[in-house]
């Protein structure tokens, strides 16, 4: 019964009701006035800032969090299955030009996510590494690339840090450090040939990115996380943390680019997040308050009746229910559509490793 | 339209121009919708109710207030292993039900009870309570001490005043009717009231106070 | 992380399910034991219910989906995977002494799988899978509670996994490591656990804004057209029966409002998600219709009893009347 939200917000039922009321109105007005609903916060960003993992990156939000996260990768013996020796060595043959297509495994990826105040197995962070874990692995071609050989192959470590105290959900901010420090990860190259037991190049320029960039063609590229809420008829991504404490329901969608066209992008994972608007305290209108004139209701019956007639009154009210259907595919639109969030995301994060 | 007899959650019940919610139902853009299931009751409304509510006061006409009840807590006979499975309501104290409590604890401004029947229903589990030296009685609150009204292990009958702090409800029992009605002298006898603030051991005759409960 | 130091455990990943020689072997054999779906693509599994199971709990359900295919006697393994799960509500009840004041019900989920519902033993400490799914069950129904009816108490959900759903089928967890943690099974284990617990907060008189179920829709390459691939979408997918699923998506329904109060799609869902989510939330429509079915007969019972007392006891004070008179 640990509190399950990071850090719940302290904002009265007037107040809630005053920040929902300028949230749903068209255009919707943000907690932060200069924002429009797709502007994300400005951050900071930097990568290869740890000089012993092989791909890291750092991002500071404009709130104070921050983010670090290393990856390593080592190599790691496959256990072998006693039996199919036979079968096996028929198959090696034919998909000796695959180069391990399809023989990569879920779990020569490990990711595990620190958040301070949070116990490792508590549920947030729990939940944050596997959405981080499931977008990762959504597509083959990552552990594809981590197969060596038949005998060995990389086990890849994500170490998700958040340095400063959960202020607003992290999952978005975790995921784009994900993102840059995967994208800028090296593994060395390998010298040994085929079933030998591997050996590397200890060139570090002749190291090979985990996401590899072939000129002019678009790659794949690590997922990246989009957080967006829903208020009212309004949609707004990137929600800070009293913005959360209003929301009618929040998304979180995992994408990457698409592997067909340049432009928009493709889904890997969705989820939904239990808004903390679920467990805010319900405000108590004048006419049943007997310090403001009202009168106090006589019986609990008598009480309910009043609290349920109050719902369009503007007194808050913990919203209800969960997201309608034609605003998760409005969502998911404007976030996968060419020119979309993703895409602006993607190729912003991307900008930081070239510049 | 016609209400069903039997509602599951999230059947439409009526209009909120034809009907008032009550307990058990909730309202959904305009439309009131059925909560927990049950059998749908439709009462006249409660004329009180729909004064003191300013929106239902506009409106000035008398709808009537639609319910679900609850399964009653059945059986005469719970078993060894409580109500049963969807048997009885869950029930939680709420501001005036009327409660009973045995006293677990004294200390100078309060004694610490546990709540085990609400409103003539056991509950599954005990609600820790309190009972403040001010809420003891209702006269010559000044003069209260706790350790003259209340013993440990005394079953008492109280109100809830409020639904308290982190971990206490509120308890009161300042009316006539409230207060101690079982009581076991220092030798372990089971007691009778004699006054409203002394209770009698029946074989050596020695009286102890207490804020006793009026019997009816 | 999650060791267990009450007991004496065996290395983890120290032990695998036995492999029998004849698959090894013949190839062939191990092929034809395969299981295909023999149900059309819109087709769900049947379903069993039912309410009040658990006397001590203020509510309970149990859930089973039996297995599609027919027992195969050939082989000890079952070709596809049932699920069963049983689920009790307790309370509402008092919050314990160190928690702080609530306005509204704290709900408190756990899931876990019973050490023998997979083909792979589980622990006895919650693993992450197990937590990840708690998480997903509470935003599941923190949305459909009305909470704030009850302040200041807690109510604890607790689902046990008797028999959950494979990721893949066993015969091709030895060839490709793919299927293996890649949790499809999950989706359907969460489906039935959102529909289960939903009937056993009713069972147990919990404000609800709806009667919410759980649906499963993928997307898979279905196997025997060759080498083409052909994606089809499916609902309630069993994942032994598919050799390979491309993307899937579980979702918690409310159908009177048209409303999803949880989604956990993952895979490779490319563009247009909607097929997916639509998929779902038919299949969850499904499912309500048992619920329905069966919470309405639980209903009929419990209050069968009631209204018949009530009517014995007002015959009697005719018959006394007329005793007397």
């Amino acid at each position: 019964m640990a509190p399950q939200q990071a850090a719940l917000v302290n904002l009265s039922p007037a107040e809630l009701s005053f920040l929902r009321a300028s949230l749903a109105q068209t255009p919707p007005i943000r907690l932060d006035v200069t924002k429009g609903p797709r502007d994300f916060r400005s951050m900071r960003a930097e990568y290869d800032v740890l000089p012993g993992a092989n791909g890291s990156a750092r991002i500071a939000l404009e709130d104070g969090t921050e983010a670090l996260v290393g990856v390593k990768a080592e190599v790691e013996k496959t256990p072998q299955r006693p039996a199919s020796g036979e079968q096996e060595d028929v198959e090696m043959h034919d998909e000796e030009v695959g180069e391990g297509a399809g023989k990569g495994q879920n779990s020569w990826v490990e990711m595990s996510v620190e958040v301070p105040g949070f116990r490792e197995d508590d549920s947030l962070p729990v939940f944050l590494a596997s959405m981080l874990k499931e977008s990762l692995l959504a597509s083959r071609e990552l552990r594809d690339r981590l197969y060596i050989n038949r005998r060995f192959h990389w086990k890849l470590y994500v170490d998700v840090l958040l340095l400063s105290p959960a202020l607003s959900y992290p999952l978005a901010l975790l995921s784009m450090t994900t993102h840059l420090a995967l994208l800028t990860t090296l593994l060395p190259a390998l010298k040994s040939e085929k079933d030998e037991d591997p050996l590397f190049d200890d060139d570090w320029d002749a190291a090979v990115a985990l996401y590899p960039k072939a000129a002019g063609k678009s790659t794949d590229k690590p997922p990246v996380i989009i957080l967006a809420m829903a208020v009212g008829p309004n949609i707004i991504f990137d929600p800070c943390k009293e913005e959360l404490a209003v929301a009618d329901a929040v998304l979180a969608i995992a994408c990457t680019n698409s592997a067909s066209s340049a432009t928009g992008a493709r889904i890997v994972s969705i989820r939904t997040i239990d808004p903390p608007s679920h467990l805010t305290p319900p405000g108590i209108p004048n006419s049943m308050n007997s310090a403001t004139g009202g009168t106090v209701p006589t019986s609990s019956t008598d009480a309910l009746t009043q609290r349920e007639l109050l719902a369009t009154s503007g007194v808050w009210t913990p919203p209800r229910g969960g997201m309608k259907r034609t605003l998760v595919s409005q969502v998911t639109k404007m976030v996968v559509e060419s020119g979309g969030v993703a895409e602006e995301v993607i190729s912003a994060l991307a900008a930081i490793e070239v510049g | 339209m016609s209400l069903p007899a039997l509602a599951l959650p999230g059947q439409l019940l009526g209009h909120t121009d034809k009907y008032l919610p009550g307990p058990g139902t909730h309202i959904h853009e305009q439309q009131i919708y059925a909560s927990i299931a049950g059998p749908v009751l439709s009462s006249p409304s409660p004329s009180r109710s729909a004064q003191t509510t300013s929106n239902a006061s506009t409106k000035s006409k008398l709808v009537p207030l639609l319910s679900i009840s609850r399964p009653p807590n059945t059986t005469s006979d719970p078993g060894i292993l409580g109500t049963g499975s969807g048997g009885g309501a869950p029930i939680l104290p709420e501001v005036d039900s009327v409660v009973l409590a045995r006293i677990t604890r004294l200390g100078p401004r309060f004694a610490t009870c546990e709540i085990l029947v609400i409103n003539s229903t056991v509950c599954r589990e005990a609600f820790q309570g309190q009972i403040r030296r001010e809420d003891i009685r209702a006269t010559e609150k000044d003069k209260i001490k706790i350790e003259e009204s209340f013993r440990v292990g005394d079953l008492v009958r109280g109100t809830v005043i409020s639904l308290g702090d982190q971990s206490n409800y509120y308890v009161a029992t300042d009316r006539n009717e409230f207060g101690v009605v079982m009581a076991r002298s220092e030798e372990g006898r089971l007691m009778y009231p004699v006054s409203w603030r002394e209770f009698r051991d029946p074989v050596t005759g020695r009286g102890e106070s207490r804020k006793a409960a009026k019997p009816f | 992380m999650n060791t267990d130091r009450r007991r004496n455990n065996a290395p983890a990943g120290g032990t695998t399910a036995p492999v029998f020689a004849r698959t090894i072997r013949e190839p062939g054999y191990l092929q034809s034991l395969r299981p295909s779906r023999s149900r059309g693509l819109n087709e769900l599994r049947r379903i069993f219910l039912q309410t009040s199971i658990i006397p001590s709990a203020s509510g309970s359900a149990y859930l089973e989906i039996p297995s599609s295919s027919a027992p195969v006697t050939l082989t000890l393994i079952p070709p596809t995977s049932s699920l069963k799960i049983t689920a009790s509500v307790q309370g509402p009840k008092p919050l314990p002494r160190s928690a702080p004041f609530s306005p509204s019900l704290l709900l408190t989920t756990t899931v876990k799988f019973a050490p023998f519902a997979t083909r792979n033993r589980r622990g006895y400490i919650r693993d992450t899978t197990e937590r990840d799914l708690g998480v997903h069950l509470e935003t599941a129904l923190r949305g459909v509670i009305i909470g704030e009816r009850w302040p200041k108490s807690g109510v604890e959900v607790v689902v046990t996994i008797l028999e959950g759903d494979e990721d893949g089928w066993w015969g091709d967890s030895g060839s490709e490591g793919s299927a293996s943690g890649s949790g499809w099974g999950l989706l359907n284990v969460l489906a039935g656990c959102i529909t289960v617990v939903s009937a056993a907060i009713t069972d147990a008189g919990i404000d609800c804004v709806d009667v919410v179920t759980g649906g499963v829709a993928a997307i898979a390459r279905t196997s025997d057209s060759g080498n083409s691939k052909v994606v089809a979408r499916l609902l309630d997918p069993c994942p032994a029966e598919h050799k390979e699923i491309v993307a899937a998506c579980a979702v918690a329904y409310l159908a009177s409002r048209d409303e999803i109060t949880e989604i956990w799609m993952k895979g490779d869902c490319g563009q247009d998600t909607d097929a997916l989510t639509e998929g779902a939330t038919h299949s969850a429509v499904g499912s309500l219709a048992v619920v329905k079915e069966v919470l309405l007969e639980a209903l009929q019972a419990k209050f069968q009893g009631q209204l018949e007392a009530s009517e014995g006891s007002l015959k009697r004070k005719v018959g006394d009347v007329d005793m007397t008179g």
